[in-house]
């Protein structure tokens, strides 16, 4: 664990930054969760091997909100189970109302999963998520290859050149959802 | 004192010791509608119309900075919703954040319809008739809707910008520690700004249209206007080059005009960037159209030009170092942008041409604009021969040696707004495939900040146009020249489909090239909605930008799309200010096709349009502060935007919630029965990651609960094609926009009603092929939507 600079490097939102955890423990994190969401965004599509972690992770029973033009992989691979698309904004939105029933009709969630969505635009979304969506309480993390400091955990910033040790790390923390 | 009116008689006698101070004489003018309701609005009237607003599309926050650092009680860290020294919570401050943004925006377009005005009195006298032809009647809807004015010369505007500049001064006032509390007064304030922006914009665009003769509705304007060149490859470069920049145009036109005295034409170039390329193309028959915003700093370093002219908005405020950096002396004509140089104004031409030519001077400010073209013209002729043999693009050797040098340390990417990964296109380049480097050419939004972040100091945007030159070099496109106003005519051709659904919408791409994703998503847009059948209406730089890219025929989307505001329509309304056209056609169609008055009624126009008229706008790159108060004018008129994902940074959206079926109890204004309808229009303002779920959400945005079921079934098929297109999948929410079978599309509607069915748990009378039960609302072709208690015709 450590500080980090932001993947964008002027994002430094205030006293409230998130910590650089490492797949094993945002993954026993996730695990803690009693209603974990995984949010995906179109940066997922970049390469079958994200399309097939957000899968994996969706089979372990955490269902997805597939955003931007994400849910076109979904549906590409015959995965549709618990994938449904949402506008980040229009979900977001809804995240922050405790009384939303969520994708199922059961409710609000207490944890979301940030993966593969344009950094600037998910780095709002958490800023809302973490700024609003306080009572009860909602967990944001991110596993991107980008530091989020808008998100309780996050990964660091991961080169291009690391892109396999990135996807290592992903095999890490799907092992580590129970 | 009661006001003089002209042509009484005023007597005074037998005064002594008195001194007489005649102020303004007031014209009695013929009423040509009953005054409305609400005349030159102040903060609180339209409050009411905002709350309905705001209680159905609720304020959304996305902090960009969870602290507040405005006063010295400060610095205040709001996460959590938390209060400041001063009270306030991260809501409001954020909902004062974006009135501040508002108020930026809203004074640019006043401050430069102000100085306009100034400019053309000065030039022409305050006499200039507004005629905009035979085919314009409602000249200002926007003055006449707000102010309740129908201005007649460009006099008459004094008043107009008076009761803005007040209106501004309150606003503002409104932002001090100590003053307003609430996040939803901050937004209903922020509306009201968006409002006086529109204004801003109609007035400045008038003034100039009446006073340059731009394009109106005489011979040769709107779906008639001419192309224009489009594109860097489109320069003559073997000829001086004069590049003006910003968004105020007499500069430029003074510039044309002494072309046009001198016979100058053909030997020099007047080329553009941003809104004053538009609106000089609207006076300059050969103007030339350089690039949008987003490539400004990459222009000015290829070195195209001679000499540049900026105005005012948009300008890099480093502008005077990047001239420095390519030897092209800088004229500033504008007080609001002098860029620390010395006012020349008053000096002999020819004088301040030496002193630019030979150096001694890196720029000048001209502030009298009829003293610009002169100067301008013999400066670039004669830096045109000093600069002869300066080449700024890069050697193949530099090149070769900028990409090797790239250790790919990532600091250009974590600087980079995009995130664009600069180092592995490098990395690409220097093994011999330029290709990834060239193509970062249009996705790059132009700011440099890489370059000053570079450990080995590369001068990264020279090595991205050295890779990407030989596309530049071709790039060619065709625009229409700015129209200016939707004719009076169109609309009365018009206003029933649109009304009824039948055109399945008004899609206005407009403003900044903050682009996620390049320039081409622009062009897809437009492409996109224009073949289905939309009225497609441009300004700014998504105009510009449109206008790059071309089909397979090698037609832009200018070429191959008529110019009236009809379905199919292709239109550049013009520049950013021109965009008050868009909002004008919108409330045309509810006062001359439906009737509706006009005249300070601003609450039930904006009501019909909410209701009934099916435009969106789109804001891809949006960007300035400008965008954030035209986006606000749009929403408090009724009319939903959607903006790229950059557009989060606005910390604002206003999103509806589908599932709150309460938000959507609307009235029917026949008897004054109470309605829940389907969420149509469901946001007001709404951010999409990509152009493959922009595209979609446009059609949704389009849907209005006064949609004819021919209109909705039309709505639908778009709705449901755009989705299976670029999402490969049907939208979640296509049933809520269901009120009876006839509102499917008939291609479909056996499937559609199998999905009802099944999906839904609809009841569906198979022999007859309806719809039993399972809709929000039935479909009653007399519904008479309306959002005002005071509407209703015979209450029940």
């Amino acid at each position: 664990m450590g500080m980090e600079i932001p993947f964008d490097v002027a994002n430094i939102p205030g006293p409230e930054m998130g910590e650089v955890a490492p797949p094993e423990v945002i993954g026993n994190y996730i695990s803690s969760a009693k209603r974990p969401l995984l949010v995906v965004g179109s940066e997922i599509l970049r390469d079958d091997f994200f399309l097939e972690t957000a899968i994996e992770i969706g089979k372990k029973g955490i269902p997805i909100a597939a955003t931007g033009h994400s849910i076109r992989g979904f549906v590409e691979k015959g995965y549709t189970e618990n994938v449904s698309y949402y506008n980040l904004h229009e979900l977001t939105n809804c995240l922050r109302d405790p009384s939303w029933k969520g994708l199922d009709g059961k409710g609000n969630y207490d944890f979301v999963i940030f993966f593969g969505i344009v950094y600037y635009y998910a780095s709002q979304m958490l800023s809302c998520i973490k700024n609003f969506a306080i009572d009860p309480l909602i967990r944001a993390v991110s596993i991107d290859r980008y530091y989020h400091p808008q998100a309780r955990m996050s990964f660091t910033n991961i080169s291009p050149k690391m892109e396999e040790g990135y996807k290592d790390m992903l095999n890490r923390l799907v092992s580590s959802v129970k | 004192m009661e006001a003089l009116k002209k042509g009484r008689i005023f007597t005074i006698s037998d005064l002594q010791n008195v001194r007489i101070s005649i102020g303004e004489i007031v014209e009695e003018e013929r009423e040509w509608e009953p005054m409305g309701p609400t005349p030159m609005p102040s903060i609180s009237t339209l409050r009411g119309w905002d709350f309905t607003l705001l209680n159905r599309y609720k304020p959304f926050y996305a902090p960009f900075c969870d602290m507040c650092c405005l006063c010295t009680y400060g610095k205040c860290d709001l996460s959590g919703n938390k209060k400041g020294a001063c009270g306030i919570r991260m809501d409001a401050q954020h909902g004062r954040i974006v009135l501040l943004a508002c108020l930026v925006g809203c004074s640019a377009h006043c401050g430069h319809g102000r100085h306009l005005l100034h400019d053309m009195i000065k030039k022409f006298g305050g006499d200039v008739p507004i005629d905009f032809g035979p085919e314009v009647d409602v000249e200002a809807p926007l003055t006449r809707l707000v102010c309740g004015i129908k201005p007649k010369t460009i006099r008459d505007y004094e008043k107009v910008f008076d009761y803005i500049e007040e209106q501004i001064v309150q606003l503002a006032d409104a932002l001090h520690t100590g003053q307003e509390g609430s996040y939803m007064d901050f937004e209903s304030k922020a509306l009201h700004m968006g409002m006086l922006d529109s204004l801003s914009k109609e007035a400045a665009d008038i003034i100039q249209i009446a006073c340059y003769g731009m394009p109106t509705s005489y011979e040769g304007g709107g779906p008639d206007v001419p192309l224009v060149d489009v594109g860097i490859g489109t320069i003559d470069m073997t000829k001086p080059v004069v590049l003006v920049i910003g968004h105020n145009v007499p500069p430029a036109a003074d510039i044309g005009d002494y072309l046009t005295e001198n016979g100058l034409e053909d030997k020099v170039e007047l080329a553009g960037i941003c809104c004053t390329s538009i609106d000089t193309a609207r006076v300059y028959k050969k103007a030339k159209i350089a690039a949008a915003l987003g490539r400004q700093l990459r222009v000015i370093r290829m070195g195209i030009a001679d000499v540049i002219v900026v105005d005012e908005q948009c300008i890099r405020a480093d502008i005077l170092e990047l001239c420095q950096r390519v030897h092209s002396p800088l004229i500033v004509t504008n007080d609001k942008a002098m860029h620390g140089l010395v006012d020349r104004t008053d000096d002999d031409a020819d004088k301040i041409v030496d002193d630019l030519v030979s150096g001694r001077v890196p720029g000048v400010v001209i502030l009298d604009p009829e003293q610009v073209g002169e100067v301008a013209v013999k400066t670039v002729i004669q830096m045109d021969k000093k600069r002869k043999g300066l080449n700024l693009i890069l050697s193949d050797e530099e090149f070769t040696y900028y990409v090797n040098d790239c250790i790919q340390c990532g600091n250009c990417t974590l600087a980079c707004p995009n995130g664009l990964r600069i180092g592995e296109a490098n990395q690409s380049a220097a093994s011999g495939t330029i290709e990834p480097l060239a193509n970062l050419f249009d996705l790059c939004v132009g700011c440099g900040r890489c370059e000053q972040v570079c450990k080995k100091h590369i001068p990264i945007i020279d090595v991205i146009t050295k890779a990407a030159y030989p596309q530049i070099k071709e790039e060619k496109g065709r625009m229409r020249i700015g129209r200016g106003p939707v004719w009076d005519s169109e609309i009365r051709d018009v206003g029933a489909p649109i009304v009824l659904g039948t055109i399945p919408g008004i899609i206005a791409p407009i403003g900044c090239g903050n682009y996620p994703n390049g320039t081409k998503d622009a062009w897809l847009i437009v492409k996109e909605f224009a073949e289905r059948n939309y009225i497609i209406t441009l300004t700014g730089c998504m105009a510009i930008d449109a206008a790059l890219w071309k089909d397979e025929e090698g037609k832009t989307v200018y070429e191959q799309h008529h110019g009236r505001f009809d379905a199919g329509g292709v239109l550049n309304i013009g520049s950013c200010v021109s965009n008050a056209h868009i909002h004008d056609a919108a409330i045309k169609v509810a006062s001359i096709f439906a009737g509706r008055p006009l005249r300070g009624n601003y609450e039930e126009i904006a009501d019909y349009i909410l209701s009934r008229v099916g435009a969106c706008g789109v804001a891809w790159g949006a960007m300035s502060q400008k965008a954030a108060s035209i986006a606000t004018g749009f929403n408090r008129l009724g009319v939903p935007a959607v903006v790229g994902p950059h557009g989060a940074k606005y910390r604002r959206a206003f999103l509806g919630r589908p599932d709150l079926k309460e938000d959507w109890k609307i009235i029917d204004a026949t008897d004054g029965s109470e309605v829940y309808v389907e969420p149509g229009p469901q946001d007001l303002l709404v951010a999409c990651e990509t152009v493959e779920e922009a595209l979609p959400m446009m059609a949704k945005l389009c849907f209005r609960p006064s949609d004819t079921d021919r209109g909705r079934s039309i709505k639908l098929t778009h709705y449901i094609d755009l989705n299976l297109k670029y999402l490969n999948a049907y939208p979640p929410d296509w049933h809520l926009f269901v009120r009876t079978a006839t509102d499917l599309p008939i291609a479909k509607k056996a499937e559609l009603l199998k999905k009802l069915e099944d999906e839904q748990g609809w009841e569906i009378d198979w022999k007859m092929k309806k719809i039993k039960e399972g809709p929000i609302r039935g479909y009653d072709p007399s519904f008479n939507p309306t959002n005002l208690k005071r509407l209703i015709r015979e209450k029940k």
